[in-house]
């Protein structure tokens, strides 16, 4: 079987720098948390924070930045997509809140 | 073997690069792990939704011990995910017994945030959380959202787990090659991408103030 594989195995040094990145965003969001920010404002900045963490992640433990560009896109458009049009639940949500439903 | 016999014995695409330039088998763990991206995406909004429907819904992760563990258990799978490139890297290397050392270590880690988790479930339990009972009086709704999105990346944590015995110890014995372990790898890296999203959103934002 002949697959063409692209092969690109980046250095130890960056992944250990990519763990540690990691491990001090952890510790970021736990500072964030205990700052005493509003409900809404903690949680934009822990989404944010997450959604940076997971970039990193896919692009390196995953290898997606390695990986080829056609590759990348197949797989990220479609699930940004769809966790986008699950977004429409927001309006029913806070009209929960409204009528007090419990 | 040649294009022509390729072609002549119907066997084309075998001959054909790969349009994403990754072996087959890869790009089928890349398909799942996009689709469990999305069902653990449905079910964090799921949660998300009661979370803002609800008033009064209910804080009670205290600093220590629940956050502090829940601290220490996003370390141990970070560190997971750092053996697990090392194995990765090993095995791609053709240094076999570094990486089943590293296999091991990643297993080991596996297996030390499961034990925390279900040490964390039972603790819980003891002070009468339920998936239908919440010991504060509030909605019981925080019970089944928190045991069920928590159940359901546990029981990646040990499938992720057992598969990587079960490809470290085929890779061992020459049945399964590095291709193997790096696919397995992407499966560990996923489980541990979604732990990113369950740590601020279920622990975090229910911290006691």
């Amino acid at each position: 079987m002949s697959e063409t594989v692209v092969n690109h195995e980046p250095k130890t040094g960056l992944y250990v720098g990519v763990w540690v990145g990691l491990l001090c965003i952890a510790g970021l969001e736990v500072f964030l948390t205990y700052r005493g920010l509003s409900t809404r404002a903690l949680l934009a900045s822990l989404l944010t924070l997450a959604v940076i963490e997971s970039a990193i992640g896919l692009l390196y433990f995953m290898h997606l930045k390695f990986e080829r560009r056609v590759m990348m896109w197949s797989i990220l458009i479609s699930i940004i997509f769809v966790l986008l049009m699950m977004n429409q639940i927001w309006p029913d949500a806070y009209r929960m809140t409204k009528i007090g439903l419990r | 073997m040649s294009e022509s016999v390729a072609m002549a014995e119907g066997l084309g695409a075998r001959s054909e690069p790969s349009p994403f330039g990754i072996p087959s088998r890869k790009l089928t763990m890349w398909l799942f792990i996009a689709s469990d991206a999305i069902t653990f995406g449905a079910v964090l909004f799921g949660y998300s939704y009661l979370r803002v429907g609800t008033p009064d819904w209910p804080r009670p992760f205290q600093f220590s011990p629940s956050i502090v563990n829940a601290m220490v258990m996003t370390a141990v799978l970070l560190t997971s995910s750092l053996t697990m490139l090392c194995a990765v890297s090993a095995a791609k290397a053709g240094q076999k017994a570094s990486s089943l050392k590293w296999l091991g270590a990643t297993v080991l880690l596996g297996i030390v945030f499961a034990v925390m988790h279900l040490r964390e479930w039972f603790h819980m339990f003891s002070e009468g959380w339920s998936l239908s009972r919440n010991p504060l009086g509030g909605p019981v709704a925080f019970g089944a959202t928190f045991f069920s999105i928590t159940g359901l990346h546990l029981l990646h944590v040990i499938s992720g787990v057992i598969a990587l015995v079960i490809v470290g110890l085929g890779f061992q014995v020459g049945k399964l090659d590095e291709y193997h372990v790096e696919t397995t790898g992407l499966y560990w890296h996923f489980v541990d991408l979604v732990w990113m999203f369950v740590f601020p959103l279920l622990y975090l934002m229910n911290a006691a103030k």
